[in-house]
């Protein structure tokens, strides 16, 4: 199953996403599909660099499904890339 | 109140400053997450799913208005506006930045609050009867014990790294407004035969992966002996308390393994060499001046109000909410007010800045400067003049907060879930908000009586649902999230643990599997009956059968 690398920005705790290009995103569309587990492995090692740098906290992989629209496949995950589902009008879901 | 001593706000402003360093070092990089958190968590500081989350304590739930006026001011300038109030009496900011928490803390410190003992394996904040000071047939006020145990606990060396962390309810009821039956250390103040204050101990109680009720150890114990008999139950725990398994490390399990009676013979025997050691017997000068901060505001001598009875005619609004929402005080001609933080599908807890300078405002004008937190999640104007209710109830509904529901079925415990927590598996603001919706009608609420329903979102029980008349506990099956349904818990003086019922129900099915459990009460009640007596009459099997009939 695809997954993505998620982890918290130390300074505010955002949710944020490990791009293709190595960036940190604070959206899940823009964040890097990771197909195969080399290149979860890849993306976690990536991870804990940005953890020594200060940059996040807590890096770890989750499962998605990419088609037919990208989408975590656990609750969790879908509360943590949008908001509090009970004030919608807070959290990146109010960005949109 | 307690007011601090240049003592109490040397240290907090210290501790302020300390974490401010901290904070510093962690953005260096000279502390890694792994040395900060513990760190963190020590002030209060957790990360959760979307951001950090800030506990600030509130010691026994009681406010002044200027603190709580304060509490207003960081949720604007620092938060999101809103804040949310917790079954422990604290208070909870869900979205502050990790470089302000410093100047919240500085901010805090500056109406004599903290973050200390929300957080960690240690004696955590103490928690009392939100009815403190006001309630007819208490014998003494509560909070004089809690601060007395507060001053005591607070960077307790010995009991700095506890197996798990430690929690302490204190009443001075036989009405148990404290739920002290389900925690580490429960506490019952009374008057002997002689009317002298005597404190029942109860210990191993608690919620959690595994719920107990807490059993009578220290019986009767002088008030002077309190400490020393606390510090004996503590000694024992961090002693014997187990380390090596996160599952099985509260005093609870300790207390079932062992079983009561050893309990009481190891605190026994820890209680006479410590006070042969004399250290911790408490002086009845310190008494007093503890109980110099909790002296009775000045009441003036007051009859019963009689203009109550036209208000009410003139107001079907008020007439309810004055059934249902306010309590009889001690003293003749005053009331007690619970201001509702349960509007009908709204969030159980969570109060807006605005709000909170409103209740703060009312306090200072019309109850001696005093507010209260429930760990039902609400807020308690513990000494209102009956003449002044019909005012104050239209100043906070106009506000939102007039809602009449105190006890009943939309007056719902729920911890803040999958919404917010990183521990939890599955959301409990959205099952609150269902049931509230579906009972949303006063007159079936008031039909249906005192029902409390208490939900959680994980095994740790912070929306106590163990206790809930009918309680719920969200779990995670596969992703998705499913809600197993309890019944018969009670948090009071007759405190039982909760059954459950059977096989789980999804999300949007709940309410009608709570719709289903009180209709098979409303049928079977006899009169006078509430949800629980019926239950405790009939048992399980009835509603099982009607619940997995109807589903």
């Amino acid at each position: 199953m695809p997954q993505i690398l998620t982890a918290n920005r130390l300074l505010d705790g955002e949710v944020v996403y490990l791009a293709a290009d190595g960036a940190w995103v604070e959206t899940l569309d823009a964040a890097a599909v990771l197909a195969t587990k080399a290149e979860g492995e890849v993306a976690l090692a990536t991870g804990a660099k940005a953890e020594l740098n200060q940059e996040i906290v807590h890096a770890y992989l989750f499962d998605v499904v990419d088609a037919p629209v990208l989408k975590p496949v656990k609750q969790r995950e879908i509360i943590r890339a949008a908001g509090p589902t009970v004030r919608t009008d807070l959290g990146k879901q109010a960005r949109l | 109140m307690y007011r601090y001593d240049e003592f109490d706000q040397k240290v907090v402003d210290e501790r302020v400053e300390q974490f401010r360093g901290q904070v510093a070092r962690r953005l260096s990089g000279e502390l890694t997450e792994d040395q900060f958190k513990p760190l963190r968590l020590m002030n209060g500081l957790y990360l959760q799913l979307h951001a950090y989350m800030l506990r600030v304590a509130i010691p026994y739930g009681t406010l002044s208005s200027r603190q709580l006026r304060m509490l207003g001011h960081i949720a604007r300038k620092y938060d999101k506006g809103y804040a949310h109030f917790t079954t422990r009496q604290n208070l909870q900011y869900n979205w502050p930045k990790l470089a302000d928490i410093p100047d919240i803390l500085a901010d805090l410190a500056t109406v004599e609050m903290h973050a200390i003992q929300t957080s960690g394996n240690c004696i955590r904040n103490v928690t009392s009867d939100h009815f403190a000071g006001a309630a007819e047939g208490e014998v003494d006020d509560p909070r004089v014990w809690s601060e007395i145990i507060r001053q005591w606990s607070t960077f307790h060396p010995e009991f700095s790294f506890l197996p798990r962390k430690f929690k302490i309810a204190v009443t001075a009821s036989a009405k148990d407004r404290a739920a002290i039956k389900v925690h580490d250390i429960g506490i019952v103040i009374r008057r002997d035969a002689t009317a002298t204050l005597a404190f029942d101990v109860y210990v191993g109680g608690g919620q959690g992966r595994t719920p107990f009720v807490g059993h009578l150890i220290g019986e009767g114990i002088a008030a002077n002996d309190l400490l020393a008999y606390l510090e004996a139950t503590m000694r024992v725990y961090n002693q014997y308390g187990r380390r090596d398994n996160l599952y099985k490390s509260r005093i609870k399990i300790l207390v079932h393994q062992i079983g009561p009676d050893e309990m009481r013979r190891q605190v026994a025997a820890e209680f006479a060499e410590v006070k042969a050691q004399g250290a911790l017997a408490l002086p009845q000068a310190e008494i007093d001046r503890i109980n110099a901060y909790f002296t009775a505001p000045a009441f003036e001598t007051l009859t019963e109000d009689t203009s109550r009875a036209k208000q009410r005619q003139a107001s079907n609004a008020f007439a309810t909410w004055h059934d249902i929402n306010v309590a009889p005080h001690k003293v003749p001609g005053y009331a007690i007010i619970t201001v509702s933080l349960k509007p009908i599908g709204g969030v159980p807890g969570d109060a807006s800045a605005d709000q909170m300078d409103l209740i703060a405002d009312l306090a200072e004008r019309l109850s001696f400067d005093e507010v209260r937190v429930s760990h039902e999640q609400n807020l308690v104007l513990a000494h209102v003049k009956q003449s002044d209710l019909f005012a104050l109830w239209q100043k906070l509904d106009a506000a939102g907060l007039g809602t009449a529901n105190y006890g009943l079925i939309t007056d719902i415990i729920a911890c803040p879930g999958l919404d917010y927590c990183d521990l939890a598996n599955a959301r409990s603001i959205n099952i609150a908000q269902a049931v509230s919706k579906r009972f949303a009608d006063l007159d079936r609420q008031r039909n249906i009586g005192e029902l409390k329903l208490k939900i959680s979102g994980c095994i740790n029980a912070c929306g106590h649902h163990h206790v809930g008349h009918i309680g719920v506990l969200g779990v995670d099956k596969k992703g998705v999230e499913y809600y197993q349904i309890t019944l018969g818990g009670s948090g009071d003086e007759t405190a039982s643990i909760g059954d459950i019922i059977g096989p789980a129900f999804a999300e949007n099915e709940v309410a009608d599997a709570v719709e289903t459990l009180v209709d098979t009460y409303l049928n079977a009640r006899q009169p006078g009956e509430r949800f629980l007596d019926t239950y405790r009459r009939l048992g399980i099997q009835p509603f099982r059968e009607k619940l997995y009939v109807a589903h």
